[in-house]
């Protein structure tokens, strides 16, 4: 297929008019039907119902959609970072980071996008998942990473970039640190933090397990968790592939074996800006260890 | 340089017949709807294109041009049989590459890491790019859509083209090799729908060669 097809092809989605969609593209009608047959026949079907009063899309069409928009934005955002006529020039990139996802896994990508758009600035935005999701609805953020879970909506796309298993966080003195990795039995007796920020992985662990630990309840971040346990109120249960404060040490949770995914997510359908479509082309080129 | 034709012609020969109907359904039709004249031509202009290379980093096809011309190829991912005795041909002839002067750049819509693998396994000295979303191979018209039956008969040999691109779309390049002179200008291709089918080193070379005395 050819990039003018799929061009024309996504005009005339948005105008479901030939003649709309031939001046917006700025190509005879004659012209843009016949790209749009060469797409149909490539394609293996009819992309369009062609009514006398009325173009609709046909169920292939519709399918073929979402995919020939990402692939026209995946080359314009190709195309030279520095190239002028692409207009607005992004030089924020807006990114949400959901609960006890840090910022240090991405940083890297960050500085290389940086590289090739020296004048950005970057603002990381750390809250909840449905936080997160109504920013990016509302154009107030670019992407987020986000926890696998049931209550994305199907507006984003997602990608998963990783998987993360269980740490146990806890003070380096703590009689638990002597050993190599842990259980959910050997946790009995110990308090646990829970909070809302902070990974879920304690959630889980208290729901299976509803009376043989104490838990105690803090807001905030993984950051401030952390300091909670190095105060000695408890222990937590963090993601593996966070880093650990001064003081504490983290050992992994074998018993049960806790996982989560971590997903790049982003509004479907959204013009994106030359920063945030580079930094996702980035992120899902690459393998998180 | 070992002919890269024998290699196919061997692997060609081991493929599965439920594969090779598919196979002969799907070139037959590209072939019918004329799916070449499409890809970029000799005299054209090769997109100046950003993509992330293997190590992670956004390359340049201008800024590579800038020390030379630049061999482009795109392949399918590591998973063909075809790609992978191809990117081993290509990293054996890349210092003759280099010597006429000219970097070489294969391009994939693999993502999550396979660039890297890639490169890792087949010991490429040249940079593979990730062609995320197909945007490049749309560029330079290389593009098509994997009819369904060939892309079940690769889910059932345990290829999965959603996980391995990030999108369900089955969008797959065909072969195709361009020579580009420092300008940016096409001045050599191989383009085929015939997945078996490939650039020859020699031919590549020789190319480069014709470029190089065309310069002089």
């Amino acid at each position: 297929m050819e990039l003018h097809q799929v061009r024309y092809f996504v005009a005339l989605c948005r105008t479901l008019n030939f003649t709309r969609a031939a001046a917006e593209c700025d190509v005879t009608q004659p012209a843009l039907t016949r790209a749009i047959q060469r797409l149909e026949e490539e394609v293996g079907g009819p992309l369009l119902f062609r009514e006398r009063n009325m173009t609709q899309l046909t169920p292939l069409g519709r399918a073929m959609v979402p995919h020939l928009q990402a692939m026209l934005t995946a080359a314009a955002t190709a195309r030279r970072i520095a190239d002028e006529e692409l207009g607005r020039q992004q030089t924020v990139l807006r990114v949400g980071l959901g609960p006890a996802i840090a910022a240090a896994r991405v940083a890297d990508v960050v500085g290389r996008l940086v590289r090739f758009c020296p004048e950005l600035s970057v603002r990381f935005e750390e809250a909840g998942a449905p936080a997160l999701v109504e920013e990016m609805l509302s154009d107030m953020l670019d992407c987020a990473l986000l926890p696998d879970g049931p209550d994305l909506p199907d507006r984003l796309h997602r990608w998963k970039l990783w998987e993360e298993g269980c740490v146990v966080v806890l003070p380096g003195g703590h009689p638990l640190a002597l050993r190599g990795s842990l259980t959910a039995d050997e946790l009995a007796g110990e308090t646990l933090l829970v909070g809302e920020r902070c990974g879920g992985f304690a959630l889980k662990l208290t729901e299976a397990n509803p009376r043989a630990l104490t838990v105690r309840r803090c807001g905030g971040s993984w950051v401030q968790m952390q300091d909670l346990v190095a105060a000695g109120l408890g222990l937590a249960l963090l993601p593996d592939a966070l880093g650990i404060g001064a003081g504490l040490v983290s050992r992994p949770l074998t018993q049960p074996r806790l996982r989560r995914s971590v997903l790049l997510t982003l509004v479907a359908g959204r013009p994106q800006g030359l920063a945030v479509a580079n930094f996702v082309k980035l992120c899902r080129a690459r393998a998180f260890a | 340089m070992p002919r890269l034709r024998d290699e196919l012609e061997s692997q060609r020969g081991m493929m599965p017949e439920e594969v090779r109907l598919a196979y002969e359904a799907m070139v037959g039709e590209l072939q019918r709807t004329g799916f070449i004249a499409q890809a970029l031509q000799i005299g054209d202009r090769f997109p100046d294109l950003v993509l992330p290379n293997a190590e992670g980093d956004l390359v340049s096809i201008g800024g590579l041009l800038q020390s030379g011309p630049l061999v482009v190829t795109f392949f399918r991912g590591e998973w063909c049989p075809y790609c992978s005795v191809t990117l081993d041909a290509l990293a054996a002839a890349l210092p003759e590459f280099q010597a006429a002067g000219a970097a070489l750049v294969a391009i994939t819509p693999e993502t999550g890491g396979r660039a890297l693998l890639a490169k890792q396994n087949h010991q490429a000295g040249f940079e593979v790019l990730s062609d995320v979303d197909c945007g490049v191979g749309l560029s330079c018209g290389v593009v098509f859509r994997t009819p369904e039956p060939y892309r079940l008969l690769l889910e059932k040999f345990g290829t999965d083209l959603a996980e391995r691109h990030g999108n369900t779309a089955w969008f797959l390049p065909v072969p195709a090799t361009f020579v580009i002179d420092r300008t940016g200008v096409v001045r050599w291709r191989f383009v085929t729908v015939d997945f078996t089918e490939r650039a020859e080193p020699a031919a590549i070379l020789a190319a480069l060669h014709a470029l190089a005395a065309s310069d002089d």
